[in-house]
């Protein structure tokens, strides 16, 4: 595997009793690459993001996130932060102690600092000691967004990130994404709304009854990805 | 991050989060009390009932009110999806647990130190004379009813019917180390049965012994399945 290779599938598959949730597939995406990964429901999106932050292992073939497997490797996979549909935080806990809990789990060095700047970049500040159950959607995806990036992670998966925000929040998040790009992170969203991101894009995947039905490297617009999603639909058809 | 650490901050994670619920302890407690008090109220306690019924009315309350906390133990992680990033996390996934496993451990210990006065109150129970010994089984017990608890916690985790599965497939299992710790109690509070309580200890240590190491070694496959 190249050095310049964030994500590596080499026949990698998910099988769930009788179906294929995600078909064997070969995937390379360079490093620092900003990847949409698209597709209809069921398509095997999620299962692909859960394959690549190793919260299960392969049915057959690897998953290798900078050459190493992440089910196995803790080294892997403390180089990925996950955006998942749920928020992966704990309710009865203030946003403070949530980050803190983390942090601690990825051993971070001057934990109370890293902290408040994580809280303080995603307007939190005020609100660190208000426990998160009571938080809004918008503030808790914020939150989530915090925790995902709190160990500075090489690569960053996110799972819908766009659900249940209002314009402002979109904005926002539609921001960190564009500063996680700046920074050189590899960022690989899975969302149905691509017109929020589209102009970030410079890798497009797009998955279709657990294949992948499409991969190249991407600078277009809505409408060119709107010729080649629908091209696709049509080329299956 | 070593193990320890990963531990350590799972426990409190946890500890911090029922200090503030209660949601776990408060029903095991109340539990606790009433099936000591409906046996206060159905058998005439105290006197010879103490060393006849005592022991097992007291471990039969504990390992109810265990499954109700254990029925928790990984609530607050499915809620949220939290426990996808506890495995996300690096390092061992068994630390996830040895947290899990203490907390189950602590709790059930503080509903037992809770609820002993009251034992003592419907049995008319001298206390003070009993109390080391009994901590000790108490101790004993508590660690091979969350040892094997936790495991099956995290088994039944997933399972639509957790609630009805978990005692279903738990209490089978645990029989040995009650039985084990309705002799040892009995021997405590009979006293000058010191050989028994030694053999009954002894045997609640191995029975924990081999579940943990067991739990630790299954632990990573069940969670993720």
């Amino acid at each position: 595997m190249s050095v310049d290779e964030a994500i590596r599938l080499e026949q990698a598959a998910k099988q769930y009793d009788a179906h294929w949730g995600l078909a064997p597939t070969d995937l390379n995406i360079a490093t620092g690459a900003f990847v949409l990964l698209a597709g209809d429901n069921g398509a095997g999106k999620s299962t692909l993001l859960r394959l690549l932050a190793g919260l299960c292992k392969p049915s057959r073939g690897r998953v290798l996130i900078l050459g190493q497997e992440p089910h196995s490797s803790s080294m892997a996979r403390a180089s990925i932060g996950l955006l998942a549909h749920q928020t992966l935080l704990y309710d009865d806990l203030t946003a403070r102690e949530n980050l803190l809990f983390y942090a601690r789990l990825y051993a971070l060095p001057q934990r109370q600092a890293r902290v408040d700047e994580m809280l303080d970049q995603m307007g939190l500040m005020q609100r660190q000691h208000h426990r998160v159950g009571n938080f809004s959607r918008g503030m808790k995806q914020r939150l989530a967004l915090a925790r995902a990036s709190l160990h500075r992670p090489s690569l960053l998966l996110f799972d819908e990130p766009f659900t249940g925000l209002d314009a402002s929040a979109v904005t926002h998040l539609r921001s960190q994404l564009a500063h996680f790009k700046e920074q050189g992170c590899t960022v690989l969203v899975v969302t149905h709304r691509p017109e929020t991101v589209l102009q970030l894009v410079d890798y497009l995947v797009i998955l279709r009854q657990g294949r992948v039905d499409y991969q190249a490297p991407w600078s277009g617009d809505m409408d060119g990805f709107q010729a080649v999603y629908q091209g696709q639909e049509s080329k299956k058809l | 991050m070593n193990f320890y650490q990963r531990t350590v901050a799972i426990l409190h994670k946890d500890l911090r989060a029922e200090w503030r619920t209660k949601e776990r302890l408060s029903p095991m407690v109340f539990f606790v009390l009433l099936v000591l008090l409906v046996f206060n109220f159905s058998f005439e306690l105290g006197g010879a009932a103490l060393h006849e019924i005592g022991p097992g009315v007291l471990w039969s309350s504990y390992v109810f009110a265990s499954l109700l906390s254990l029925n928790r133990t990984f609530a607050a992680e499915s809620e949220n999806g939290s426990l996808d990033g506890l495995l996300l996390a690096p390092g061992d996934r068994s630390a996830l647990y040895l947290g899990k496993m203490l907390g189950n451990l602590i709790f059930l210990l503080a509903v037992q130190l809770l609820s002993l006065p009251f034992f003592a109150l419907f049995f008319n129970l001298s206390i003070g004379f009993y109390l080391w010994p009994l901590l000790l089984v108490f101790l004993f017990g508590s660690s091979s009813l969350a040892a094997v608890g936790t495991l099956f916690a995290a088994m039944s985790n997933n399972m639509r019917l957790r609630e009805l599965l978990l005692p279903l497939l738990l209490l089978p299992l645990i029989l040995p180390a009650v039985l084990s710790c309705v002799a040892s109690t009995a021997a405590v509070l009979a006293q000058n049965q010191g050989e028994k309580l030694y053999i009954h200890l002894q045997m609640l240590g191995v029975y924990t012994l081999v579940f943990a190491v067991l739990s630790f070694l299954l632990f990573e496959y069940v969670i993720e399945e």
